[in-house]
């Protein structure tokens, strides 16, 4: 009996376990890769805190044009990322000031600056004090000290610039007569930089050039124009001068064809296009030199929120809406520098 | 329903064969089948478990490559501003006249040719680039089906693209190479970084061959389906060319996109592989017939099963061949046994093997003949038993003795001997009634020596002097609770007094009861001596005697001879350990010595309750029948 039990048994087993095999879900799940409920967790609190990050951005000076587009170019930037900024410099190019702004933004509890430092000692302090205070600072167009700040964004290698100025005077005075710099701020690290270059190309290459001058323009347009007039009246022999600051070119442009001067001092340097188009067109400037500051401002905006999520730039790294960058150390390079002649300088618009 | 399922399979109903064959299938077929059913469950379950593993892993790798060809070609576009003369086309509005729009549109179309489509990309087939209302193209084959004014609306440059490249599939844009190359368009915006302004769109259309490329490596095999399609389901590449631009409307029952499930189709199960591409959006599907995975173990239990049911056969067979040779013997066993139960003795099962059924046979075969031999020892037994009973009954009323102890009371009578007449007449009245009135077997001791003192006293009336006897009694009991087969001492005492005064003048018996210890039976023994100094025996006769008791005993041949009679009735009661001893002295004297058990009342009713009973009805038939012969 216990025989006929125990197989009527194994049959009934048998005979469900083919029911079960029998009428199967149509689709049996075998292995899985979804990503589990731990990695939905982790991407939970980004969502949770959708705080928009507040970045403070410090240009030498404001109500210039090469500053303004670098504005735009933030904005554009913030627009996209879906962050605040605050720009906010002072009206002429004076450290002070600048400071006071520093410590401005910090009173209104942004969580990362980016100056263009217009002496990078006296800066230093307010800058250090900032990243004590659990802020990232990041320095563009014009650098301070390392100390001071997390990385730099250059808009272009210095010693690229530096020869690159020289080469532009150069090939316009055939290589040969006296020469002035229209500077910025005498202190500005990053001019002294460009400056620096200028120099040993000049020394490489040009014996025959001389420079006679470096005036700091303080981008004051006004300072800048009375400097260069100063200068064509001292420098009678006068080749060229190169503006080292988007300032000083269209000064001297101006100058020079005020003075009559036209074709016979060269006017080269770093300046917008639209500054410059007239001056390129008539003959009173003969090369502009200079990127896109709207890309800056897109850049260090970019490379500034990037900070505050914890990534770091990196070399060759592909900025959407920038390009590829190059970065050196500390030192993040935008690209290269776009000369502006009077066949192209219409194709740009800032 | 299930108790009468157990009337229908009641094994106890079946022939042992059934049986056998009914255990056999049990415990060996049925787990055999079992075990293989499982390990080969398990084993296309772990083939199925591995793959389903490790194929999504390829698919992640596949993807990879897929991801890292489209970034590849997603860079593509950046080559644009390689050429600031190109981009200086891009950047211009506005054309004086139609002549510097071809001659933008000429040198555009030539930069694209150069740097697209006889680059060092094989897969390129197409550039179009939208700017400015103005359509700059290049491509490797002839297209139809697009409406670039259209398309201009669609993806012109007012567009901002939130992503930073989109894939764009056939259908959704309707464009069609000849011969329906499968490709997809790739889409970028060009940016003027410099200006902060966008210059237009590019599309580039890619054959999807770089696809095949990365997958023909990664599965060969013709049954194995392998697919790219959109999350939307619109297959992108199928290794089947002709699903290509079709729609997998599965996608959306699929319980997971990344990882493996097996699935139920139509023409059997499949086993699926899915991995979605994040960046793309795009789900590589892997599916192949479990039946191809599972090929080689497929074949495996192919063979098995052949095996299996091969040696299931056999193995059936032969046990089947084995249920017979058990049943064949045990069939005729019965028969026999049938023909025995019906009192045939003469049988005899042939069985040749030595086995269990071979000793059964040979068992069978012993105990037929046993019981044939016993029922002749009965049958030889029984008769015996009544010859010596006849005997007994015979001798109880001797016609001799009764003739001479009538003519002793005749010449007592003619004596005047008024008291011994008395007295014999009462003896041998006693006698008779001893003799008649009892029917049983066993009679107490005291009775049997009672009848041998009133056999001996009349015969000392006929001998006078020259008989003398003493009986001695030396048994602890009396002779009450004590009993003795009935006549046994008499036909000893009449031996003896029949030899002794035939050669002497005078006669002694001394006749003794008591106990005495056994040798052969090792208990206390009753033991009746019946010593005389007759003339003895001579040895050569006494073992002759002895030797014709013994034999008498046991052969039962029948002899008038009263020593053999007692023996062979004691020996028939109480075993051979008992029974009649002789001793004697040629010249001297003889003892008989009767030797029996202890035997009390209680004792006979147990064992002798049957027997009497029997011997009772044995009487009364025996009455009957004289009544009848009466």
């Amino acid at each position: 009996m216990f025989r006929v039990t125990a197989v009527l048994l194994l049959l009934a087993a048998f005979v469900s376990a083919c029911q079960i095999g029998g009428h199967p879900a149509r689709y049996e799940v075998i292995y899985s890769m979804e990503k589990g409920t731990a990695s939905a967790q982790q991407t939970a609190p980004p969502a949770e805190t959708p705080r928009k990050y507040t970045i403070g951005i410090v240009p030498k000076l404001v109500e210039i044009p090469y500053f303004n587009l670098v504005e735009d170019g933030a904005a554009e930037a913030a627009e996209r990322l879906g962050v605040d900024i605050v720009y906010k410099g002072p009206t002429v190019a004076d450290s002070a000031q600048q400071i006071k702004i520093v410590q401005e933004l910090l009173d209104q509890g942004v969580d990362a600056i980016a100056v263009s430092a217009n002496d990078p000692e006296k800066l230093l302090p307010a800058l250090v004090k900032a990243r004590q205070q659990g802020i990232k600072v990041i320095t563009w167009d014009s650098d301070t000290y390392r100390e001071g700040r997390d990385f730099f964004v250059n808009m272009v290698d210095a010693e690229t610039l530096g020869r690159h100025l020289m080469d532009t005077l150069a090939w316009n005075t055939q290589e040969k007569g006296e020469f002035a710099i229209l500077t910025g701020q005498e202190k500005a690290a990053t001019l002294n930089e460009w400056i620096k270059w200028i120099k040993v190309q000049q020394e490489e290459f040009y014996p025959k050039m001389k420079l006679v001058k470096i005036a700091a323009t303080d981008d004051d347009p006004q300072k800048a124009y009375e400097l260069a007039k100063g200068l064509l009246a001292e420098y009678p022999n006068l080749a060229g001068i190169i503006g080292n600051s988007s300032v000083g070119p269209p000064a001297a442009a101006k100058a020079v064809k005020e003075a009559g001067l036209s074709g016979r001092v060269k006017v080269v340097g770093l300046s917008t296009p639209n500054m410059m188009a007239d001056y390129l067109r008539d003959g009173s400037a003969q090369i502009a030199t200079l990127w896109s500051p709207k890309k800056l401002g897109y850049l260090t905006v970019v490379l500034a929120v990037d900070a505050l999520e914890g990534k770091r730039p990196y070399d060759g790294q592909n900025i959407r809406n920038v390009g590829i960058i190059r970065v050196n150390g500390d030192v993040v390079i935008m690209g290269e520098p776009v000369d502006f002649t009077k066949e192209n300088v219409s194709q740009y618009d800032f | 329903m299930i108790s009468k399922l157990k009337h229908r399979i009641r094994l106890r109903g079946f022939r042992l064969s059934a049986k056998l064959m009914i255990t056999y299938v049990l415990l060996t077929v049925i787990p055999m089948w079992l075990l293989g059913y499982v390990s080969y469950r398990q084993y296309t379950k772990s083939i199925e478990e591995q793959i389903g593993e490790y194929m999504p892993r390829f698919l992640v790798q596949a993807n990879a490559n897929i991801k890292k060809h489209m970034d590849e070609l997603s860079s593509l576009p950046e080559l644009l501003f390689n050429s600031d003369d190109m981009i200086a086309i891009l950047r211009r509005d506005s054309y004086r006249s139609r002549a510097d729009l071809n001659r933008d549109q000429f040198e555009m179309n030539s930069y694209l040719a150069r740097t697209y489509l006889n680059g060092n990309n094989p897969d390129v087939i197409g550039v179009f680039l939208l700017s400015k209302n103005r359509l700059f193209q290049s491509t490797k084959l002839s297209y139809s089906g697009l409406d670039w004014h259209q398309a201009f609306t669609s993806y012109g440059q007012d567009l901002k693209l939130r992503t930073n490249v989109k894939v764009i599939l056939p259908r959704e844009i309707g464009l069609r190479f000849i011969d329906n190359v499968p490709y997809v368009l790739i889409m970028k915006q060009i940016e003027d970084v410099d200006n902060r302004k966008n210059l237009g769109t590019m599309f580039i259309a890619v054959r999807l061959s770089f696809i095949s490329t990365v997958l023909r490596d990664f599965e060969k095999s013709d049954k194995a389906d392998l697919w790219l399609m959109n999350r939307s389901g619109e297959i992108i590449y199928h290794t089947d060319p002709k699903k290509i631009g079709t729609f997998d409307d599965k996608i959306g029952e699929y319980p997971i996109l990344n990882g493996s499930f097996r699935e139920r189709g139509e023409d059997g199960p499949r086993l699926v592989s899915v991995n979605e591409s994040e960046d793309l959006g795009w789900v590589l599907v892997h599916s192949v017939p479990l039946e191809e995975l599972t090929e080689r173990a497929d074949f495996v239990r192919r063979v098995t099963v052949m095996v299996f049911v091969g040696v299931v056969v056999a193995s059936i067979l032969i046990f089947a061949l084995f249920s017979l040779r058990v049943t064949r013997p045990l069939k005729r066993l019965s028969r026999l046994m049938k023909h025995v139960e019906m009192g045939q003795f003469n049988v005899d099962l042939q069985v040749q093997s030595k086995d269990e059924i071979g000793a059964l046979a040979n068992s069978f075969n012993s105990m037929v003949a046993t019981i044939r031999e016993l029922i002749q020892r009965n049958y030889h037994i029984e008769i015996r038993q009544k010859e010596a009973e006849l005997y007994a009954l015979q001798s109880q009323i001797n016609p001799h003795f009764m003739y001479n102890t009538l003519e002793t009371i005749s010449m007592a009578v003619e004596e005047g001997e008024k008291e011994a007449v008395v007295e014999m007449v009462t003896l041998l009245g006693r006698m008779l009634r001893f003799s008649v009135g009892n029917k049983s077997k066993f009679v107490t001791i005291a009775q049997e020596v009672q009848h041998v003192r009133d056999y001996l006293t009349i015969q000392k009336f006929r001998f006078e002097d020259r008989l003398a006897f003493d009986i001695a009694y030396a048994l602890e009991a009396d002779g009450e609770s004590l009993y003795t087969p009935k006549f046994v001492l008499q036909p000893i005492v009449e031996n003896a007094i029949k030899y002794g005064l035939e050669a002497r003048k005078g006669l002694e018996l001394h006749i003794a009861v008591g106990e005495e210890f056994g040798a052969r039976s090792g208990k206390r023994d009753l033991v009746f001596r019946v010593r005389d100094n007759g003339p003895g025996i001579p040895a050569e006769r006494l073992e002759e005697l002895e030797r014709t008791i013994r034999e008498d005993a046991l052969a039962g041949r029948d002899s008038g001879f009263g020593l053999s009679n007692v023996n062979a009735r004691i020996v028939m009661l109480h075993g051979p350990d008992y029974g009649v001893q002789l001793h004697s002295i040629h010249g001297i004297g003889t003892e008989v010595a009767i030797r029996i058990p202890v035997t009390t009342a209680s004792e006979i009713e147990r064992s002798g309750h049957g027997e009497e009973r029997n011997a009772r009805e044995e009487t009364r038939n025996g009455n009957d029948s004289h009544l009848d012969s009466g």
